[in-house]
């Protein structure tokens, strides 16, 4: 039953993106829109490159499709709403997010094109500059939580969320995450004008839309945990939880989307050198400084002799 | 009805539906690309219908105006790449083969884009699936399949059977029926096989001698390298032993890889390394006549088109880049679309030759105003301080309407989708407007252009990509960006009147002809406001005359001057000589050892014009 319900908001909230990203690139706000434009995907033909690394192209957008659904497994929606309240859930977050990196790669190397290959190689440098900073804020967030189970987390921030307890760690864990959801202006593996689509450029037709299907869960999992690793989860007066929710995830989903629109891409070699020398600086700072206010304030009590 | 780029299938209720869908989700692919039909006034943006940057994720091809001879490949390679359904909606193109008839013709203007649209709508709704759909190929990227002797190379038949010279039967291998890959805006180099049950048939060159040159050139002679067999054995002519081939046996294209995708697939062979088992995996073998990099690796290369319909490239720019990794090579870049040519000894009428040389897409009006200015000059025609204003400002105007749909493609190229939007929008508005209108539309492009020059990430993104040297033949905004004075308005005593004093920004980097290119709309609309009043050039009666003039217009991308002699009336010799020409030379310095996406933007900031090229 759980189960069923978090696919079924999952798929309306994939829904609603689509209708977001469609404002968000060309402009039309249109509710119908992105149901026909799915539906006509699914007539399109779906053409297989000659040459192509046929497994590779295949798995790659499945793949995809099920590291987002994994990682929405541990995502809390309102209280005993989520698939699996691991102990380790955040953890678990983590790794299977890391199949995105896998799934990208193989798809650009699968369809046997200089702009896909490209695009996945491409990734793959993306991965190293946003990694760090995904794993760095969740240790801090896990540290106020004395917990990595995700429930744990959301209500470890009952009296004041993560995004002002840490707001470091939440900027640069939203930034991180953008990088992973390959968005605008991190969004190197599928530049438009630099790569006409990137790893997306050789799928057409069905295969196409489960390309998209995943980077819509992937983008929905990621705004899931941003709220609940820093916006309180299912937190917050008068409306249920589920209610806020869903409200918290399709805003921080939308802002993702939306704010790529108004810069240029950043180029891949300034976005390493500031993950690594400002952003890995930056996180460690966080976890420092999470670390003194969780040992002066926190209730694991170091005093000996009292 | 029936559309010609139908899927094959029969119909049913389901496919009724997804048909519908279809008619009201048209993603479009325009050619020659979407800044072309900016200046020719079209609005692309409207409600579904979205324009996408490649074919693959196209239904519809749109064609805006003839199709340049130079680009009729590349258009049929275009359509070629888009899934089926697909669908062809001309503006006033005329003549398209080698493309398949037009589903819909309509005439070039925003109304024949509405009606076309909709007509379009219903063909495809109605026509997408067919129970017998006709299939294209392009035939730049067909694969014919030719049969040859592995003893004798020279013996190429289209049929199988055996060889006159050995008796040896002849063994297939695939050529391209065009000759030579690199057409295509997207990927040229994965083909289209799985066409809704159709034989994989068409695809293109790239990949056609990878492996079979290795493959069937398994054994040669050390003696004679022409020599080659399948199977190891003694030579013909000398009675050696055959050797196994080293993979530069029978590859005409080393050097660099050229094929996209995988190094490795074709199986090269080579001498055996002590300690390294042969064949397996060996880095050794497979890198070992792969080019090395600046850096000393050794990889295969890639030959991959960024033109002449790349996203944010300027429209009909044959652009070739040679990519290690994603650091570029060497380049390969020319114009697919040419000049006009100028009449050479044939006599032209005055007013033919100045609509003969406003067919320069890119600036009509600047152009136009060099041939009228050059011929009034050979005639003795001298104008009032009006006629010479209202002509100013309408060459101040084309610069801004330029500039904006610079920066529209800039937006494009670079994913701030903000500004491409905005800036196509404004480009719009001012083509055509009046000297008023340009006045209401200040304050929008004025906030426009601050939002561009403050944009977060801006100056990170373009300072030091594409660094002009001083040393090197530039004009216009590329010249001015970089501290230079090549300015052909400085002389004019037209814009002197009207307060023109030069804009100039150094740095001579990308970052620079953005702010420059800003600056300028900025100071074209204070021309504009000044001189109040606008007129698009018009010949005067020149008469029964005879006599040689010059002209110099400061075009949007630089000075152009031309000089033309007239015949008794007629014009019978001309010179044009244009910016974009010598700024293509640039690409090559722009562009080597720089990261993929730093090369493009390095490119794509010099503002090329394939219209005002030579070849």
């Amino acid at each position: 039953m759980t189960v069923a319900i978090v696919l079924l908001s999952l798929a309306l909230g994939a829904y609603l993106l689509a209708v977001i990203e469609r404002w968000a690139v060309h402009g039309h706000l249109s509710l119908t829109g992105p149901a026909w434009a799915a539906l006509a995907l699914l007539g399109r033909e779906s053409v297989l490159a000659r040459k192509s690394d046929r497994l590779f192209f295949e798995i790659g957008p499945v793949l995809l499709l099920v590291a987002g659904l994994l990682a929405v497994a541990v995502i809390p929606l309102a209280p005993g709403l989520i698939i699996t309240d691991l102990a380790t859930g955040a953890l678990f977050l983590n790794a299977a997010l890391a199949y995105v990196l896998v799934a990208l790669i193989m798809a650009g190397w699968g369809p046997n094109g200089a702009y896909a290959m490209i695009a996945g190689w491409r990734f793959l440098g993306q991965f190293i500059a946003y990694a760090m900073l995904i794993v760095m804020p969740i240790t801090a967030v896990a540290m106020r939580a004395e917990s990595l189970s995700t429930v744990q987390i959301v209500t470890s921030q009952a009296q004041l969320w993560n995004v002002i307890y840490q707001p470091i760690g939440f900027v640069l864990f939203v930034v991180a995450a953008m990088g992973l959801a390959w968005l605008p202006p991190l969004d190197l593996p599928d530049a438009t004008g630099e790569l006409a689509g990137g790893v997306e450029a050789e799928y057409t037709g069905a295969r196409l839309a489960v390309l998209r299907l995943g980077r819509m869960t992937i983008i929905l999992a990621l705004a899931g945990a941003t709220v609940t690793f820093y916006l309180g989860g299912w937190l917050g007066p008068w409306l249920p939880p589920w209610a806020w929710s869903a409200i918290k995830i399709m805003f921080v989903a939308a802002a993702m989307l939306g704010v790529g629109r108004y810069m240029p891409r950043i180029r891949e070699a300034r976005y390493l050198a500031l993950s690594w020398k400002l952003g890995i600086s930056l996180a460690l700072a966080n976890i420092f400084i999470v670390g003194v206010i969780a040992l002066g304030s926190g209730p694991i009590d170091f005093r000996l002799g009292t | 009805m029936m559309l010609a780029g139908a899927r094959q299938g029969a119909i049913s209720g389901i496919r009724r539906v997804i048909a519908t869908a279809m008619s009201r989700d048209l993603s479009a692919f325009v050619l020659p690309g979407p800044a072309v039909a900016r200046s020719r006034g079209l609005d692309l943006a409207g409600p579904h219908l979205r324009v996408v940057g490649t074919p693959r994720h196209a239904g519809v091809l749109i064609i805006v105006g003839p199709i340049p001879e130079g680009l009729r490949d590349a258009a049929a390679v275009v359509f070629a790449q888009m899934p089926r359904p697909r669908a062809i909606l001309a503006l006033g193109a005329g003549d398209i083969a080698p493309l398949p008839a037009a589903d819909v013709s309509a005439p070039l203007t925003q109304e024949g884009l509405q009606s076309g649209l909709a007509e379009l709508r219903r063909v495809v709704a109605a026509g997408a699936f067919q129970p017998d759909a006709a299939d294209f190929t392009a035939a730049a990227l067909e694969v014919r399949i030719e049969y040859t002797c592995p003893m004798h190379p020279e013996i190429i038949r289209d049929e199988p059977g055996d060889c006159p010279k050995c008796g040896m039967t002849l063994v297939p291998r695939e050529t391209s029926a065009a000759g030579h890959r690199g057409h295509g805006q997207a990927q040229t180099m994965s083909e289209m096989a799985d066409h809704s049950g159709h034989e994989p048939k068409s695809g293109d060159s790239c990949h056609t001698d990878h492996g079979d040159t290795a493959k069937d050139a398994a054994y040669t002679c050390p003696m004679h390298p022409e020599v080659v067999s399948d199977e190891p054995g003694k030579c013909p002519k000398c009675g050696m032993t055959l050797v196994k081939a080293g993979s530069e046996g029978g590859h005409g294209h080393k050097g660099h890889g050229g094929h996209g995708g995988h190094s490795g697939h074709g199986g090269h062979s080579s001498e055996p390394v002590d300690g390294i088992e042969p064949h397996f995996m060996s880095m050794v073998e497979l890198t070992k006549d792969q080019p090395r990099s600046s850096d000393g690796l050794q990889m295969e290369w890639i030959e991959a088109p960024f033109g002449p319909f790349f996203p944010g490239l300027p429209a009909g720019l044959h652009l070739s880049l040679t990519l290690d990794g994603d650091t570029v090579a060497g380049s390969d870049a020319r114009s697919l679309v040419g000049m006009a040519d100028l009449p050479g000894g044939t006599a032209m009428a005055p007013g033919q030759f100045v609509d003969h040389l406003a067919a320069m897409q890119s600036s009509p009006i600047a152009y136009r105003a060099l041939a009228c200015a050059a011929i009034e000059d050979a005639a003795g025609i001298a104008f009032g301080a009006d006629d010479r204003r209202a002509r100013a400002a309408a060459i101040e105007r084309e610069r801004i309407a330029s500039h904006l749909s610079w920066l529209a493609e800039f937006g494009v190229q670079t994913g701030f989708l903000w500004l491409a939007g905005r800036a196509g929008a404004l480009q719009l508005a001012v083509q055509g407007a009046g000297a008023a209108e340009i006045a209401a539309l200040a304050g929008p492009i004025g906030r426009l252009i601050r939002r561009v020059q403050a944009a977060p990430l801006m100056r990170m993104r373009l300072r030091g990509i594409g660094r002009v040297g001083k040393d090197r033949v530039a004009w216009g905004p590329v010249d001015r960006a970089r501290g230079g004075g090549s300015d052909a308005r400085s002389d004019d005593a037209t814009l002197k009147e009207l307060g023109f004093g030069i804009r100039v920004r150094n740095g001579g980097d990308a970052l620079a002809r953005m702010m420059l290119r800003c600056d300028e709309i900025d100071q074209s609309i204070g021309l504009i406001a000044t001189a109040g009043t606008l007129a698009a050039p018009m010949l005067a009666d020149v008469g029964v005359v005879s006599g040689e003039g010059a002209a110099s217009i400061e075009t949007p991308r630089g000075a152009a001057r031309l000089t033309v002699t007239l015949t008794d009336g007629k014009v019978t010799g001309a010179e044009l000589k244009t910016p974009s020409t010598a700024h293509l030379a640039l690409i090559d310095d722009l562009t080597r050892q720089r990261e993929l996406g730093d090369a493009l933007v390095a490119i794509g900031s010099l503002d090329l014009s394939p219209w005002e090229m030579r070849g």
